[in-house]
């Protein structure tokens, strides 16, 4: 289960690779904004972008689609509740339940920004050191007062760390529960607290020790940056970017008319 | 508080953040609808951290799912999904933890007022989500409620419930460290 999370990165030297960071943050929230009303044509487009950014940069596609199979599922999930609850000409009538025209193309509007979004996720963190995400935050919470840079950064660059342990902990547990007949038991309190408590437990060890382990080794919030460059070619990439979004707005706006 | 209680803390903070953004795909199969533990480690968080921390630990959460990290349920991350129809509830976690932990700070740590303080926060929980829900939608408030906050009551009631023991085994152990 382990290798459910998408978060990991690949070293090269493509121009993701080498690109700011902060940049890069940038690009995504672009991105996630201008695919959040996106209708057929500029989706399209975004998914033209992102197929050659993942040629760019060596992705496999075999991994990405083992790295997503359980969000396929999902999809699948979210696809069938827009098809079956949209109401409008029916395309397919069985048993009294209507599969919609309406909601087939609302259902793959849907799943199809849900996965590229999640697509542009994917091309971040295969392309980025933790170290340079970490630094990059700490940069863009500077200029807020009250808000502990370091320490956020730090936090982060933490969840990041712990989730690929919770998912190992948590298979190891319900096997371990299986192995021992849990699923007899109907109780449902039961059960979570069969799961719940081991897995905590064996976490909070783990989280223990790394702090153990980041005093033994001096972890202070007074500590020396990794530094951060931009050169021209993140201004181009920027610009690229912003030119990409605002295409993609305006053939929303014409799509939208008819 | 010295600088080793609180790495600790960090870190302890961090874990429930993540075990909030593993819950979203951890789940218990019973039934029909399976029960999704991520509110429920919400819950937690408050029960354990306390107000402060339990606040630092999901707004660092709701940061990091911001940023673009995919720690939403569905896999999903990114600045669309809090401005999106179910952001309300996102966004509501953040008072909820505080008030959980508040509560149960003040009333010293009690089962009684541990089920009130998780009642409190999970009815903040749906007042934020499903106004925003109601307000991006546009659908009226009884199809919003019966869209946004009937079908989820019976499962939070068990987490509640599961929530209260399993509070009161995990604190001895965070205090021991």
């Amino acid at each position: 289960m382990a290798e459910l999370t998408p978060f990991s990165y690949r070293p090269g030297v493509s121009v993701l690779h080498l690109q700011d960071v902060r940049f890069k943050l940038v690009f995504i929230v672009f991105i996630s904004i201008a695919s959040m009303k996106a209708c057929f044509m500029s989706l399209s487009v975004l998914s033209f972008a992102l197929f050659s950014a993942i040629l760019i940069i060596h992705l496999p596609f075999k991994s990405i689609l083992k790295e997503l199979r359980y969000f396929f599922v999902f999809l699948i999930f979210v696809f069938a509740a827009r098809a079956l609850c949209t109401s409008g000409t029916p395309l397919i009538e069985f048993m009294g339940i209507d599969v919609t025209l309406q909601g087939m193309y609302d259902g793959t509007l849907v799943c199809w920004r849900m996965l590229l979004v999640v697509l542009v996720g994917l091309l971040f963190v295969s392309t980025t050191r933790s170290s340079e995400t970490r630094a990059a935050i700490e940069w863009f919470l500077n200029p807020f007062p009250f808000i502990p840079g370091k320490r956020v950064a730090t936090m982060m660059s933490l969840i990041v760390r712990f989730i690929p342990v919770i998912f190992k902990q948590a298979k190891e547990t319900s096997d371990a529960q299986r192995a021992r007949g849990v699923e007899n038991r109907k109780n449902p309190v039961y059960r979570l607290m069969k799961l719940a408590v081991p897995l905590i437990r064996r976490t909070f060890e783990s989280a223990d020790k790394l702090a153990v382990a980041m005093e033994a080794r001096c972890y202070s919030e007074k500590r020396i940056n990794t530094k951060l460059y931009a050169n021209r070619s993140d201004w181009i990439a920027l610009f690229l970017v912003l030119c990409l979004c605002v295409l993609l707005s305006v053939i929303d706006m014409f799509e939208c008319l008819y | 508080m010295n600088s080793s209680t609180q790495i600790r803390m960090t870190a302890y903070a961090s874990l429930l953040a993540a075990l909030t953004a593993a819950g979203a795909y951890l789940s218990i199969p019973i039934g029909p609808v399976p029960i999704v533990l991520q509110n429920f480690f919400i819950l937690l968080t408050g029960l354990l951290l306390g107000s402060r921390w339990g606040f630092a630990s999901v707004a660092i959460y709701l940061l990091a799912g911001a940023c673009g990290f995919p720690v939403f349920s569905g896999g999903t991350g990114g600045f669309g999904r809090i401005i999106g129809p179910t952001g309300g509830y996102l966004v509501g976690y953040l008072p909820a933890v505080y008030i959980i932990g508040a509560i149960s700070e003040k009333t010293g740590q009690k089962a009684v007022f541990d089920v009130i303080a998780m009642c409190c926060g999970s009815i903040i929980v749906y007042v934020f989500g499903v106004a925003w829900l109601k307000v991006l939608t546009g659908m009226s408030w009884s199809n919003t409620l019966a869209v946004g906050m009937f079908p989820f009551i019976p499962g939070d009631a068990l987490k509640i419930a599961a929530a209260v023991p399993i509070a009161k085994t995990l604190r001895p152990i965070m205090r021991k460290w």
